[in-house]
């Protein structure tokens, strides 16, 4: 926390004052938003180095950053590391004249932004204040009254540790959320948020689940849903360290800031928020919201971050009536067409006929004699032929498009594709080269073409992403039709929002695909979990055993938080050992990190919890052992997904064993279940487990003519 | 300074205190970025941080050529104009500082010239403007008499330059001459025997014949590079001090402006004006001192609404620079002064035209052909005002004369953030309504009837003549300008 701790004293004030002057404002740019909707693009490019309006998405945000006065930024990067690192080193805010007196890369293996942010913590960078920005973040707010705001409260209470940037837009907007839709329980007195929540926009029923604490403790209380979350945040360090407290948040909306609002009464931090009615602010975190962006900025509501203002050195975008930019060296046929709201950029050619509407049209493209293209992207060095018609979709770089084709509203044309003469892309279809290989590094290699999509001579394939199958992203953003329906759905939702109930299940882990949830800790089953309610009791409940196991909390201690967690949450008892087998997997593989043999560690952290361990079963008497079966289920699957899981489940399941925590029977039940065979690493983690039964099945047979000895047997 | 200086987000007054501690390329850098992002806008903040971005670019040259210099100078102000045409201050200033230069390097050449030829050749009729600038070596460029040698123009707008020079004496001297300032008398004299005689006032510089012209200067320039090495071992310092007086145009302008105000304004006068300028409330203010009169203030709605609402109330604008703060006592309101100030809106300025006597507009630039660019609204003003034959009264420092002629006045005006038009907040509208919001008009001369400059009192189709006498023909096109010299 270091000087602003102190700001309270009031005979430390100047002092501190003067401190602070010397912290320079640092930022963290978050390039990788851990998302996939942007695919097939991401595939080859980082989403922040997407062109938007012909200017990478980044430099909207160095624009941002540099506006509002940060002096060190930290660009943390997912995938793509490189091109990322390499675009920055080039760029003019690592050159000696950027207004950034540093500014870093940061190369992570991180699968979530909450695996960052602990990075972050771990790294300690961040002295002072930052400011937290995703990497596609378009905004000309200037920061000083939030900046101000949040010092004044900080120095005020020290736990007030985060201030969230919110721009007003009305019920309806083009440029806010369509999938989903956030609310914001505020305290207008003293702009404290005090309760989120993601609300699904799809499902027509839609409640809020409020505590009545709230309501009966504060006078006011603002729930809002009209705000768009531009994901910029002013935090202090305390919000890494809470990060690093809570392993399990994954994202910083639903995860993150919901978690700490709840959790009021146990850390006592506040956030609060800083709501502009002026200026622009907002983010590109779909392709929805990169049309309508893209818009914006065309239509000059994001002045000065326009065409004509040339962020990119090399530009030289000028404004004509009518909102259309040209750079220099374009080549426009005499007889074309150039209607409002358009860019078009250097080099680029269009030919006899055509007509251009509502569009963005990157550098050195040709265009064709009599083409019609209307709300089109089309980036650079693209072709496309004569007589064709774009609507509304997105051509990637390098796409060639052949004569008489005809590219339909909402088709999504990647990197480098070859569409032949006279196809037809339908609205649906998303056409890439790249496809990812499913190993760790995320590489993409070239795929076959697929002659039925891109016609004879074509080159490219139609684009399937299974983790996101389900979601309707196709349609999203650009065809009529997905607007037309998430504004319909949107309009429904402000009526039923006041409504108290707990149904606000789905929430997690549909907005953030995460690229990979196998790091998550809630994700196992969170969907089974039986109310709103009962699923806090999973991140509550796994956490707070978590951090006994890790403080080296008594037994019976963790048992009455546990058993009050469970009462005060009407959690089920299934609930109760998934969090326990969550929270020792999660100890046992932190010990095992750490350097201790399997069998020690979990030996050292199951040892002293036998009665706990013992609480969580109630069938010690029954013949089918159903609760000792899905214990040992519940960490089965939370260690399929662990490093040397295997080892663990056999140590472990000796161990409960001898503990007399689990029965023989038990054992062979699970072993028999078909539950634990379900899937290929649930297959895998149990396969060294297989002696161990073998010694089970001697065992019994063993007992049926002789009791005990097997404690020392086991060794 | 506490710790506000921490959140202070980047503008005029930060820029000009980092100046002294960067270096001039990230200078430069950092200025265009700011012009960019628009944090330092209008034409008072252009000016003033060109001519401090200009002074570290001429402390920092190193070495002795002019020629140098003129090139670096010229390369910079490029870089500057390309980053916001729009404000065409930049360029302005840019441009005195070119001819400021070549003013010095032009002595030079005289001196050198002098001390070679001082014996050769007999004088020569010049009638070849190529000889201007010899001529008018003994008058600072900046100079108001400086018109008087300007030998194209001299026999059609002699009773032009005559009726002026009538105003001479009032004029307030410009600069504490460091350059000789010419006297009233010889100037005069050269204005009117110029034509036919050579001027005696000049020292005796083109005497070579116009056909051996080239290879004099030629060889005379390669003189200069050696003389000027050996003479002339500060032309920096000389152009430094030349700045510095350009800078303190910038800064005298509006008070020299408001000399004037008691010729313009008269007792019990409706004054209607537009926009929070310093420059007007300057001048009224100076004119509220004497008399009594009746000031009627278009809000400018929604760009500059605030400003004029905080004009009004406090004399200042809300988020005026820290540079105007040493002048705190200064900021007084105009009702302070005893005035009475009614705020209109826009829509209503044609309706209450015909009780105005007279239009005081600010501006953002002047161009040479006697319009102006100016807040948006102003064109309506001015149209009513023309309607109603009200007299309009452009107040101005010379320092935004352009030598621009307004081709494309698309070119010209920058259009604004529409969210001042329709708020952001109505999502409807943003994706129905296409929203413009001009930020400035064009006002052709014909709507004009009188600039007021801190130099005095001019038709708009005299403007021209100011505009050939702050700035050198080589220099009004820069991006041209360099491939001419490269030859």
């Amino acid at each position: 926390m270091g000087p602003k701790g102190k700001k309270g004293q009031a005979a430390d004030k100047a002092k501190s004052g003067e401190v602070e002057r010397e912290d320079p404002l640092q930022a963290v740019i978050l390039a990788d938003p851990f998302e996939t909707r942007f695919n097939p693009f991401t595939l080859e490019r980082p989403r922040c180095l997407l062109p938007l309006a012909n200017t990478p998405l980044i430099e909207y945000t160095f624009e941002f950053l540099a506006n509002a006065g940060v002096e060190e930024v930290f660009v943390y990067c997912g995938a793509h590391t490189d091109l990322v690192d390499d675009y920055v080193q080039r760029s003019k805010w690592s050159s000696l004249s950027s207004p950034f007196s540093k500014i870093n890369t940061i190369h992570s293996t991180a699968q979530s932004i909450g695996d960052a942010m602990r990075d972050l913590d771990k790294k300690g960078i961040l002295t002072g204040d930052f400011l937290l920005v995703y990497g596609d973040v378009v905004s000309n707010l200037p920061l000083e009254s939030a900046l101000a705001a949040h010092r004044a409260r900080r120095a005020a209470n020290k736990d007030a540790i985060m201030t969230m940037v919110l721009r007003e837009a009305g019920t309806t907007h083009r440029t806010k959320a369509q999938g989903t839709c956030p609310v914001f329980v505020i305290d207008p007195r003293k702009d404290r948020c005090l309760h989120f929540e993601q609300m699904p926009n799809r499902e027509h029923n839609k409640f809020l689940s409020i505590d009545p604490g709230l309501l009966s403790s504060y006078q006011e209380l603002d729930v809002r849903q009209d705000l768009i979350d531009c994901g910029i945040d002013i935090c202090t360090p305390d919000v890494l360290a809470l990060w690093s407290d809570n392993f399990d948040f994954q994202a910083p909306r639903k995860g993150f800031l919901h978690s700490v609002l709840k959790d009021y009464d146990l850390n006592g931090k506040t956030i609060h928020t800083h709501i502009v009615t002026d200026h622009y602010a907002a983010r590109v975190r779909n392709l929805h919201a990169y049309d309508s962006i893209s818009k914006d900025i065309v239509s000059r509501w994001a002045y000065p971050l326009c065409p004509d203002s040339n962020l990119l050195r090399g530009q030289s975008y000028r404004l004509q009536k009518g909102n259309i930019y040209k750079e220099q060296g374009v080549i426009l046929a005499r007889s074309c067409i150039i209607n409002r709201k358009t860019v078009i950029g250097r080099d680029t050619s269009v030919g006899e006929g055509s007509v251009i509407s509502n569009s963005i049209i990157g550098r050195g493209c040709v265009i064709g004699r009599n083409v019609a293209i209307d709300g089109a992207y089309i980036w650079d060095n693209t072709r496309i032929g004569d007589g064709s018609s774009v609507k509304r979709a997105i051509l990637a770089s390098e796409v060639s498009v052949g004569r008489t084709c005809k590219v339909e509203p909402g088709a999504l044309i990647s990197y480098g594709v070859t569409i032949s003469d006279g196809m037809t892309i339908g609205g649906d279809h998303r056409i890439t080269r790249a496809k990812r290989r499913r190993e760790k590094n995320e590489d993409v290699e070239r795929g076959e073409p697929n002659i039925a999509i891109v016609g004879q001579g074509g080159d490219g394939f139609e684009y399937l992403d299974d983790e996101e199958e389900d979601e309707d992203e196709v349609v999203e953003g650009l065809t009529p039709t997905g607007l037309i329906y998430n504004l319909s759905s949107l309009a429904l939702s402000t009526d039923s929002i006041s409504t108290l109930n707990s149904n606000s299940e789905s929430d997690i882990s549909q907005e953030y695909t995460q690229r990979s949830a196998s790091g998550s800790f809630v994700s196992i089953d969170s969907v089974e979990s039986e109310s709103g309610h009962a699923k806090h009791f999973d991140h509550d409940a796994a956490s707070s055993i978590y951090d006994s196991l890790e403080a080296g909390h008594e037994s019976a201690n963790i048992q009455l938080e546990l058993t009050s967690l469970r009462m005060s949450l009407n959690a089920s008892e299934h609930q109760v050992r998934r969090a326990v087998a969550v929270a020792f997997v999660k100890r046992v593989s932190q010990v095992i990190k750490s350097g201790v043999e399997a069998k020690q560690a979990v030996a050292q952290v199951f040892d002293p919890h036998k009665s706990l361990l013992k609480r969580i079963s109630f069938d010690k008497e029954e013949a089918a052992k159903v609760d000792q079966v899905d214990f040992l289920l519940l960490l089965q699957k939370e260690l399929a997904s662990r490093e040397k899981g295997d080892i663990i489940l056999l140590q472990a399941s000796m161990k409960l064993y001898q503990m007399d925590v689990l029965q023989p029977e038990a054992v062979e039940q699970w072993w028999a279940d078909a539950k634990a065979t379900g899937t290929e690493a649930l297959v895998n983690v149990r396969q060294k487990t297989q002696p161990f039964i073998e010694f089970l099945e001697n065992q019994s047979e063993e007992d049926s003519e002789g009791e005990s000895e097997e404690e020392s047997e086991l060794e | 300074m506490s710790r506000s200086t921490t959140i202070q987000a980047p503008g005029l007054s930060s820029y000009l205190k980092s100046l002294r501690s960067t270096p001039v390329e990230a200078s430069i850098e950092h200025f265009i970025s700011l012009l960019k992002r628009r944090q330092i806008r209008n034409s008072r903040p252009c000016a003033l941080a060109t001519t401090q971005l200009l002074i570290q670019v001429v402390k920092e040259f190193k070495g002795k050529d002019a020629d140098k210099l003129l090139r670096r100078i010229r390369d910079v102000g490029r870089r500057l104009i390309a980053a916001q045409p729009r404000e065409m201050v930049v360029g302005n200033i840019v441009r005195r500082v070119l001819g400021l230069i070549r003013e010095i390097k032009d002595d030079d050449a005289d001196a050198d010239s002098n001390a070679v030829n001082s014996d050769a050749g007999s004088p020569t009729p010049h009638h070849d403007s190529l000889n201007r600038p010899h001529l008018a070596s003994s008058i600072s460029t900046f100079s108001p008499l400086r018109h008087g040698a300007l030998p194209p123009m001299d026999t059609t707008s002699g009773p032009e330059s005559l009726a002026d020079s009538g105003e001479l004496p009032h004029r307030p001297a410009l600069f504490s001459s460091h350059t000789s300032y010419a006297p009233l008398g010889t100037s005069l004299f050269g204005l009117f025997s110029q034509p036919d005689t050579p001027s005696n006032t000049s020292t005796p510089t083109g005497r070579h014949s116009p056909t051996g012209k080239h290879t004099m200067t030629a060889s005379a320039l390669e003189r200069i590079g050696e003389s000027t090495i050996l003479k002339r071992t500060n032309i920096k310092a000389e152009v430094l001090e030349g700045m510095n007086e350009l800078q303190d145009e910038l800064e005298q302008s509006d008070d020299q402006i408001a000399a004037n105000a008691l010729d313009h304004i008269h007792s019990n006068e409706i004054i209607l004006t537009h926009t929070a300028s310093t420059s007007v409330q300057k001048f009224l203010l100076a004119a509220a001192k004497k008399r009594k009169f009746t000031v009627v203030h278009a809000e400018a709605h929604p760009n500059d609404h605030d400003a004029v609402h905080a004009t009004i109330l406090t004399g200042k604008k809300r988020d005026a620079e820290v540079i105007s703060e040493e002048a705190g006592d200064r900021w007084k309101p105009l009702t302070a002064a005893g005035i009475t100030v009614v705020l209109i809106p826009d829509s209503h300025v044609f309706a209450i035209m015909a009780r105005v006597n007279k239009v005081i507009l600010a501006t953002h630039s002047v161009l040479a052909n006697g319009g102006l660019v100016a807040a948006a609204g102003a064109r309506v003003i001015a149209s009513a005002a023309k309607v109603h034959r009200t007299p309009v009264v452009v107040v101005t420092g010379v320092y935004k004369l352009s030598p621009v002629y307004p081709f494309d006045i698309d070119e010209l005006i920058e259009y604004g953030d529409a969210g001042n038009v329709v708020p952001y907040d109505d999502g409807d509208f943003v994706d129905k309504v296409d929203v413009d919001n001009p930020l400035y008009d064009y006002v052709p001369p014909e709507l004009v009837d009188l600039y007021v400059t801190n130099l005095g009192g001019h038709a708009p189709s005299y403007l021209y003549r100011i505009v050939a006498d702050h700035y050198h023909p080589d220099d009004i096109n820069l991006s041209g300008a360099v491939e001419r010299d490269e030859k």
